[in-house]
């Protein structure tokens, strides 16, 4: 159609999605715009797997070098606490996806709603992880200089402050990421307000929903983990 | 999909194909979160059987057949760009690597140092500064009452 090298449109093909306003004139069709963005999103949730196995690591040495001590320890975790955020965050994912899937489809109260609950589930979650904390603050389960559990009336054979180290460093990066993720989707929220959302354009709901649904596979690893396995 | 051709300087370019998003019917979602619910239950379930050395192998047998629905069916892996899932798949190859070669090097270092006689650090038991009191009666929960001081 056009072969004017002068406009940015230049290189659309015939049959391109039409461009929608946020079109970066650097790309050809709004498709590899959206494919460029989910590829990054891609690499950097990798780097993200990564910086987690690190911790991963560390939770399965401790368990090699110290299994009874690892057991007696992780009975101290709230585990219907866990249990409880499992599921809230398993929920939060689902909301995510139907919100990812409203925006497909251009429904834009439907992505508020969806984006609304995932936010929701997030502050649930926060909310039964500082009960979690407090109560393991309150009874002196703290990482290593800082454990004084024993003065609290707690004895745990074996040298259980490696264990609340491992299990703080995780539940800890973990309870970050979500605060990072509660942020992103409120950002999110604020820009499907304002009706930037549609069949054409949803890149930053689906990244945030890839970023989100990852948030939820790295607590499938670590509620088996750290509260559940004998 | 639509044959389509991309011209790149006024010259088309070979094997150029548009995305087409793949748009899951809600049914789909529901059928996973489902799924998700019993697998959590299961996992939850199991860790009160006790099963000795079995327990975490089990528990990650369940929890990879739940992160596999979520990367599937939430993550869109399943109708995306294949290249993405080479993308996934390849970093958790780099986690095996890492993974299998520090195990490896920690478990049989062990052997290394008990034919040098050296003291392992492993074997080191932390002493609490006082004495410990009786181990409290319940000893389940976090939430096991605090002894009267």
């Amino acid at each position: 159609m056009s072969t004017d090298h002068e406009s940015p449109k230049a290189h659309r093909p015939e049959g391109a999605h039409e461009p929608h306003a946020f079109f970066a004139h650097h790309f050809n069709t709004p498709d590899q715009q959206a494919g460029a963005a989910k590829l990054g999103m891609w690499v950097f949730l990798s780097t993200e797997i990564l910086m987690f196995s690190g911790l991963f690591l560390a939770y399965f040495i401790v368990r090699m070098f110290y299994p009874d001590m690892v057991l007696a320890a992780h009975e101290h975790l709230n585990k219907t606490a866990g249990g409880i955020n499992t599921v809230v965050l398993i929920t939060s994912s689902v909301t995510m996806a139907l919100a990812v899937r409203a925006a497909q489809v251009g429904n834009t109260p439907a992505i508020k709603r969806n984006l609304l609950l995932t936010i929701m589930f997030a502050g649930v979650f926060m909310v039964v992880k500082y009960f979690e904390y407090t109560a393991k603050f309150e009874h002196g389960m703290l990482p290593g200089k800082y454990y004084t559990a024993f003065e609290h009336g707690y004895y745990i054979p074996g040298n259980p402050h490696i264990f609340f180290a491992v299990y703080f460093c995780m539940t800890g990066l973990h309870g970050i990421h979500v605060l990072v993720g509660i942020g992103v989707l409120t950002w999110v929220y604020i820009r499907a307000s304002k009706g930037h959302f549609g069949p054409n354009y949803y890149t930053p709901v689906e990244n945030v929903g890839l970023y989100w649904h990852l948030v939820d596979l790295i607590w499938i690893f670590l509620f088996p983990l750290l509260y559940l396995v004998r | 999909m639509t044959e389509t051709k991309l011209h790149l300087h006024g010259k088309p370019v070979e094997g150029f194909v548009e995305l087409h998003e793949h748009i899951s019917p809600v049914s789909t979602y529901m059928k996973v979160f489902g799924a998700l619910l019993v697998l959590t239950a299961l996992t939850y379930a199991v860790s009160y059987m006790s099963l000795g050395p079995a327990s975490l192998p089990v528990a990650m047998i369940v929890a990879v057949a739940k992160a596999s629905l979520v990367c599937m069916f939430f993550m869109h892996l399943k109708y995306d760009e294949r290249y993405h899932v080479f993308i996934f798949l390849s970093t958790l190859i780099f986690v095996g690597i890492f993974f299998t070669f520090t195990i490896f090097d920690l478990s049989s270092r062990t052997k290394l140092q008990e034919v040098q006689g050296t003291f392992f650090l492993k074997d080191f038991d932390r002493e609490p500064e006082a004495p410990p009191p009786m181990p409290v009666e319940a000893h389940g929960e976090g939430e096991a009452a605090p002894a009267e001081h």
